[in-house]
């Protein structure tokens, strides 16, 4: 009996319009604006936001990327291309050749940065790359570093301890030696 | 294979019952009911080495874990695989194996496709106890195609092993000790083997890599397409890679094609030839004297209009074709079918008749097969083994590690007659395996036959049933051997007739007994006579009707078998059956609805002759390069330089397409679909890998447009198409089964050969060749050895036996097209003995001049072992020089120009 | 001391005896050979053999009659017999002993073995190292082939012995019978998978007997006095004879003692040997050369024969008995036996090539104080996950002296791992290049 007073009661009264309505009645009454006047203002960005993606480099100038092909089979959306081949001169060392990526089909979910076996790749926290010709978002090698360079300024050390003549993994990475202060 | 055991073991493997043939091993018997033990020693090529400890199971009753590849079946045995002692022991086998691997994955070629990384993901916990440095080899190559990386070595030695024990060659061994355990091959420059790359097929990590395709490729970006070689008559299988439109790489799985999964270097590196930059993109037509690129239709209709105007003027006789036998059976049979019914000519020929046809001759003339009646599983299952004038290893590898795995495996006695001499050298040497080795001179192969029917028919070999059956026969070979003495063989040949006589007797001993007999024989004069000689070995010994028995005529090039089963020849219909065979005519015109001209064909030289009389106008040409192939002796140049049309069908500007009026470009084996049929008969698919390059198309529909445009369609939807009517033609032919069924000799013909086929030419057949015209045979004589002492001094140069002929690198001219192969072989030298080489005072890379009638030539020196004392050796991929000293001579019978030796007189520069 | 009749050891320790032939002879030697051939059929002295209870002196100690019976009865090709003088063992040297200064001793040991077996040929596989002892041999075989000892129709009896000298080049592995074989055969000294066993398909295939050198020497005298005599030495009914023990380490008199089996560690050690070089108590005893597991002193009354020794979870072994005083560090020990197997392991099974790369290398760290407690849990499990997996028996003798060290003095080690620095990892030891 209650019980159908009670709904009876709701049904007169609109409570489940008054429900849905709760949180533009609370901002009609406390007005503070929300729309960010883009150019001009800006919105933080949370720590993990998952920018641009940019090719890194070691400290001393070498990139990171080793051309293993692994982002291009992570990659959902087919985005990646890489051309991978000897390094020239030094024989039995791998690296990408060319590496291109179609940033207009990227979905930014960050699998190929968790597939680079040598943390190679990185996300930026650039967005900005609206562009008039969708062509400028096919981003070559150089690009990709430049973007890196300019996003990650703060290196990586290059692995110490790697044999000269070992290509990039033989390396017993538990045991580092300790740095030299 | 020899014996058949019917023989079953019972046991149970995780708890379900299974039977098998005794001497199976526990792996193979785990495999065979779908349960995998991780393995990496172990391969059913190879004996069990049992050193990788991976394959560890329990077996009831055993106090230990067994290795299971190493442990044969025994009745009632208990096994289990899935354990957990077996994992726990598989487990820490792996942890030993991954301590020192680097696990460079990502830059490893082998990575997506390693027994290593796929054993690690299925047993192996993430993280490795192994705190320790881990070893570093040195980065080391083998050489340019083949290159090593020790580091990811897991010791399995399955290189060392299939080198030694498949490819005979030894290139490789273990080095050092414990962990500091490298491959290595012997010597301190690169490594220089037969370039099987067996070594990287079998590698179950990365280790040993090809260089080819270093780091360009990943497992899972390749298409693949299976399909068939095209370099020899073995037809092997090999699945081309492919990555786009790039071939990346060539190999062959274990059980895959008649070659097992087993490859040479031309199989395995060659595969850059069919998309060298040089390769024609389009049609050429001859505008002012200069060949410039054209349309298809333009080129196509000035060939039709060319053609329909010089057929109304001078007849169809005045038409010829040439094609090459590295054509799939559906160009072959649509170029006869063009020649026949659109040009109306017999006059077709191919490059079988440069040697293949002498076998496939006598063949039909005395057992009226066109094929073996024997496949290679016969050879591996022979007891006894003839290989006459073949270097196996170098023509028909293959083919060659059969008769390696009958020997060196199923303890066949081989028999060789050859020029080779037993040596120690970098690629295998057929000879070195051969139980009674008769080296001569290339142009006495028959005499030593002779020699060993001589030993039959005096030693009282000759099957019973045969004098029986034939004695007139018998006793006509005998007649004339008679007149033969003893000493008279013994001195041009160099064999003692006792050598001869064991020779015989082992070969008449063996149940089952295969006869090789190679272009060494089939392409010098005489070869017709010789490869009937030995079919007359067989039916002398009654062996020619045994199962397993056979004489085997080894092609050269990949389809020559199918060139003469597709009638693309001047004597033979598509069947084969002879060109004056009423019924075959009849069947013929019936299925094409049209009658087929009457007047006879015309062989190569006949073709070459006719046009440099003038009397033919317009030549066909498919793949074919008469220039390049024949010596300049043959005046093939001036011949087609005389032809008012010559149109070429080509993948590369030849020396032929130079003089063409219309280049078509065709596409290579890579870019279409077809079949080969190899020398043992067996027809094999040919499937595209790749699109066809610039605008080539395939040949045979180049040829149907034509006919389309010259008002005679014969048109068809696509390959598989021409198949059907093939088969319409000859029953079953192209059911790719997994291994031919062969012909059984026809008694009727073989009963009309012994009643009077052989009298025709039983004398001249029986006659010894080469009789005192060269010292050869008598290597030691005094004479060398006063020669050897005035080392260097001889002024006046030294008289040999020039021979040009076919290297394991190589095959024609399509392969020093292919970048691998040209890093093992880029150019010719000159293949000398050393003693010869010392006689004149040079090494290895000198210079030395070649003279003779003919012409001349510089080339520089190889010193080789295995090539005997009085004869030099020349790579024919390479002869543009070495074909001017060269003569040309015809067979009557059979028409094959014989054009690969001469004599000469070689200097030091 | 208790002194017991020496039967090898005997002629060489006669003054002036040089090892020639007429100073054999003179002693009574050929006289067994000429006392067998033609005269015993070869199934009987087999039997005289088996019945005289003599088991190979090489490691193993598997009965040698036993060994010769499984030869295929009615085969009828070539037979071999190997004599393995590749003694590496480390703290064995009894072998060398045998060859230098009695080689006739054990020529007529071969040629008698020869004869029982129906063999024609004999390979004597010599260490390499042995350069003194194969030259004597050498000399020692032409003297018995100018004699007719050795040779075609040997003694006119129509029977055919060929003794050939081998050496090897300096592996270890070469003394295990199947990679002796192999290298025999001209090809790398690598173990052979077994099924099938020498017996069958030995040398170049054919059935093949691989005997010690101490074995054959043995023979002579079983022939001569009988194998009930042989029987009742040493402790019967398992092992019977003497063995010639190869006492070294911290003692006073390191050597070569020739005793029956079945006195004890002590007698040997403190009687024979003369007992520690100083004052320091006993602490170790390698019992069997350095693939047998490591003994305290608690074991001195085990009894020297097969079936004390390895009840007491040892083995007999070669007969190399290591005597170590108190303060030596165990650890140190084990580690040099085990970079002794690191650079012997020949690499062909992966649990043993890799492992005692990595048991070497931990064992390192741990000396050079980098150790972590964890790390003792790593090496039980490792030699454990070794034992057994492997072709030869060398998986099993590596992790001898670990495990052994680990079970008895597992304090050491917690010592020297206490003591590392807390820093732990810093210079890393590269695995030498050999």
């Amino acid at each position: 009996m209650a019980m159908k007073f009670k709904a009876w009661l709701k049904t007169i009264t609109f409570y489940e319009i008054l429900v849905g309505m709760k949180a533009t009645l609370k901002h009609l009454l406390h007005y503070r604006p929300i729309t960010l006047q883009y150019p001009h203002e800006k919105r933080t960005l949370p720590d993990s936001y998952r920018g641009m993606l940019a090719l890194l480099r070691y400290d001393d100038g070498t990139e990171k990327c080793v051309g293993c092909d692994l982002c291009e089979a992570a990659c959902p959306s087919r985005v990646i291309r890489v051309i991978s081949s000897e390094v020239p001169g030094e024989p039995t060392k791998r690296y990408a050749k060319e590496y291109y990526m179609d940033m207009t089909r990227c979905l930014f979910c960050g699998l190929c940065v968790d597939a680079c076996p040598v943390d190679a790749l990185g996300m930026t926290r650039e967005y900005e790359w609206a562009v008039y010709d969708k062509r400028q978002l096919l981003l070559s090698k150089p690009q990709l570093l430049a973007i890196g360079d300019r996003s990650f300024p703060v290196r990586e050390k290059r692995l110490e301890l790697q044999h000269p003549n070992v290509a990039f993994f033989n390396v017993a990475f538990k045991f580092m030696p300790p740095k030299e202060s | 294979m020899a014996t058949t055991t019917t023989e079953t073991v019972r046991l149970t493997i995780d708890g379900v019952p299974v039977t098998v043939p005794k001497g199976t091993l526990v792996i193979e018997a785990a495999r065979q009911m779908g349960v995998m033990i991780p393995h990496f020693c172990y391969h059913p090529k190879l004996k069990p080495d049992a050193n990788c400890r991976m394959c560890l199971v329990e077996i009831e009753r055993m106090p230990k874990l067994q290795t299971s590849c190493s442990t044969p079946v025994a009745e009632g045995m208990v096994v289990h695989t899935a354990t957990t002692v077996v994992n726990e022991a598989h487990k820490s086998v792996l942890e030993f194996i991954l301590a020192n691997h680097p696990l460079d994955c990502p830059v490893c070629d082998q990575g997506g496709r390693c027994d290593l990384q796929d054993f690690s993901h299925e047993y192996t916990p993430t993280t490795s106890r192994f705190l320790e440095v881990k070893r570093v080899f040195p980065k080391e190559y083998f050489s340019a195609l083949i290159e090593t990386q020790m580091n990811r070595c897991v010791q399995c030695l399955r290189c060392v092993r299939y080198c030694d024990e498949v490819m005979d060659v030894k290139a490789l061994a273990p080095s050092g000790r414990g962990t500091m355990t490298e491959i290595k091959h012997f010597t301190t420059h690169q490594l220089d083997c037969e370039f099987c790359g067996g070594c990287v097929q079998i590698c179950p990590v990365g280790a040993i890599t090809s260089r080819l395709d270093l780091y360009e490729f990943r497992p899972w970006m390749l298409k693949r397409a299976d399909t068939v070689c095209t370099y020899c008559g073995d037809g092997c299988h090999i699945t081309i890679q492919t990555k786009g439109n790039d071939l990346i790489e060539v190999n062959s799985a274990h059980g895959a094609g008649r070659n097992n999964g087993d490859l040479c270097a031309r199989g395995f590196f060659g595969y850059h030839a069919t998309t060298h930059p040089d390769r024609l993109q389009s049609p050429l037509l001859r505008r002012n004297g200069e060949l410039v690129p054209a349309t298809w239709e333009e080129a196509l209709e000035f060939v039709a209009e060319t053609c329909i105007a010089l057929k109304l003027k001078h007849g169809p006789d005045a038409f010829a074709g040439l094609i090459a036998s590295r054509c799939t059976n559906e160009d072959l049979y649509v170029f006869q079918k063009f020649m026949r019914l659109v040009i109306g000519t017999n006059r077709i020929d191919g490059s079988a008749r440069y040697g293949h046809i002498n076998g496939v001759r006598a063949l039909r003339r005395v057992q009226g097969t066109h094929r073996w009646t024997v496949a290679f599983e016969d050879i591996v299952g022979a007891e006894v083994l003839l290989l006459v004038g073949t270097n196996i290893t170098e023509t028909n590898p293959i083919t060659g590690l059969k008769v390696k795995e009958a020997v060196k495996k199923y303890n066949a006695t081989l028999l060789t007659i050859e020029a080779l001499v037993p040596a120690i050298g970098t690629i295998s040497n057929i000879a070195n395996l051969s139980a009674h080795h008769f080296s001569v001179h290339p142009e006495r192969f028959g005499n030593v036959v002779l020699g060993l029917i001589k030993a039959v028919v005096e030693g009282g070999l000759v099957a019973q049933t045969l004098t029986q059956r034939a004695p007139a026969y018998v006793e006509a070979i005998s007649q004339t051997l008679r007149a033969i003495p003893w000493e008279t063989l013994e001195s041009v040949t160099g064999a003692t007739s006792q050598a001869l006589m064991e020779a015989a007797r082992a070969f008449v001993a063996a149940r089952r007994a295969v006869v090789l007999v190679g272009q060494g024989v089939l392409r010098t004069p005489g070869g017709f006579g010789v490869a009937t000689n030995l079919l007359d070995l067989l039916l002398l010994t009654g062996k020619h009707d045994r199962p397993g028995c056979g004489l085997a005529p080894l092609a050269e090039e990949n389809n020559d078998q199918g060139a003469v089963e597709m009638g693309a020849l001047a004597e033979f219909l598509p069947g084969p059956s002879d060109l004056d065979d009423r019924a075959a005519r009849e069947r013929l015109a019936g299925l094409w609805k049209e009658e087929l001209p009457q007047r006879p064909g015309a062989t190569l030289m006949q073709i070459l002759g006719d046009a440099r009389a003038g009397n033919v106008k317009a030549l066909f040409v498919v793949g074919e390069n008469p220039i390049g192939s024949l010596p300049r002796a043959a005046q093939a140049k001036e011949a087609l330089e005389r032809l008012e049309l010559l149109v070429c069908q080509e993948l590369f500007l030849t020396d032929t397409a130079r003089l063409a009026h219309v280049v078509l470009p065709a596409c290579s084996y890579a870019e279409k679909d077809g079949t080969f049929t190899n020398t043992e008969g067996h027809v094999q698919a040919v499937r595209h890998a790749i699109d066809p390059i610039g605008e080539s198309r395939p040949d045979w529909e180049i040829l149907s447009a034509l006919s389309v445009l010259m008002g005679y369609p014969i048109e068809y939807g696509d390959a598989k198409e021409i198949l059907k009517e093939i088969r319409n033609l000859i029953p079953g032919y192209g059911l790719l089964g997994p291994a031919p069924a062969t012909p059984r000799s026809d008694e009727a013909v073989v009963e009309r050969y012994l009643r009077e086929g052989y009298a025709e030419d039983v004398g001249a057949r029986y006659q010894l060749t080469g009789a005192g015209s060269f010292d050869m045979a008598q290597p030691a004589t005094s004479s060398a050895e006063s020669d050897r002492r005035d080392a260097g001094k001889v002024k006046d140069g030294l008289q040999l036996t020039l021979v040009v002929g076919q290297t394991l690198f190589h095959s024609g001219k399509l392969s020093t097209r292919a970048k691998g192969l040209m890093e093992v072989q880029n150019a010719g030298s000159l293949g000398l003995n050393p003693s010869d080489a010392d006689r004149i005072g040079v090494t290895d890379g000198d210079r030395v001049r070649l003279v003779n009638q003919a012409g001349e030539m510089t080339t520089s020196v190889r010193r080789l072992d295995r090539v005997p004392e009085g004869m030099a050796v020349f790579p024919e991929h390479f002869d543009e020089e070495a074909r001017r000293l060269l003569t040309v001579s015809v067979d009557p019978v059979t028409q094959v120009p014989y054009c690969k030796s001469a004599k000469v007189r070689i200097e030091r520069l | 001391m208790p002194t017991y009749e020496k039967i090898l050891l005997k002629n060489m320790e006669m003054p002036g005896y040089t090892g020639l032939l007429a100073d054999y002879e003179r002693v009574g030697g050929y006289q067994a050979l000429r006392k067998v051939l033609g005269k015993i059929a070869p199934a009987d002295v087999t039997a005289m053999v088996t019945k005289s209870g003599l088991r190979g002196r090489g490691g193993a100690g598997f009965p040698t009659g036993v060994k010769w019976g499984f030869l295929p009865k009615d085969y009828t090709g070539p037979k071999y017999l190997c004599c393995n003088a590749d003694e590496s063992e480390p703290g064995t040297f009894k072998d060398r002993q045998l060859i230098e200064r009695d080689p006739h001793q054990m020529l007529e040991g071969i040629a008698i073995a020869c004869y029982a077996i129906g063999a024609e040929t004999a390979y004597i596989y010599i260490r390499g190292e042995f350069s003194l002892g194969a030259r004597i041999l050498e000399r020692a075989l032409a003297e018995a082939r100018a004699a007719g000892y050795v040779g075609t129709n040997v003694l006119r009896t129509g029977v055919n012995i060929d003794i050939w000298l081998h050496r090897g080049a300096g592996a270890y592995i070469c003394g295990e019978e199947t990679a002796l074989l192999e290298s025999l055969e001209g090809k790398r000294g690598l173990p052979r998978v077994k099924p099938p066993f020498p017996a069958t398909h030995g040398l170049y295939s054919k059935p093949t007997v691989v005997n010690n050198v101490e074995t054959l020497a043995n023979l002579p005298y079983i022939v001569n006095r009988g194998p009930e005599w042989f029987a009742s030495i040493g402790s019967p009914p398992k092992s019977t004879g003497t063995r010639v023990f190869c006492v070294s380490g911290h003692i006073k008199r390191p050597g070569n003692y020739e005793v029956p089996m079945g006195i004890t560690f002590r007698e040997l050690i403190f009687e024979h040997a003369g007992g520690m070089r100083s004052q320091k108590p006993l602490k170790a005893i390698i019992p069997g050369g350095a693939s047998a597991a490591f003994f305290t002193p608690q074991h001195l009354d085990v009894k020297l024969d097969f079936e004390s020794v390895a009840q007491a979870g040892s083995m007999l072994g070669s007969g190399g008995v290591t005597v170590m005083e108190e303060g030596t560090s165990m650890v140190w020990a084990a580690l040099r036996l085990m970079e002794f197997f690191y650079h012997e392991s020949c690499g062909k099974c992966s649990p043993c090539r890799e492992g005692s790369s990595w048991l070497v290398q931990t064992l390192r760290r741990i000396i050079n104080r980098r150790g972590r407690m964890e790390d003792l849990e790593t090496l039980t499990d490792l030699c454990k996950n070794i034992a057994g997996r492997t072709v030869c028996a060398f998986g099993d003798a590596e992790i001898a002296p670990v495990l052994s060290t680990l079970q008895y003095w597992r304090d050491e080690y917690e010592e020297l791992i206490r003591a590392a620095e807390p820093s732990g990892a810093a210079e890393l030891v590269m695995p030498a290049r050999h």
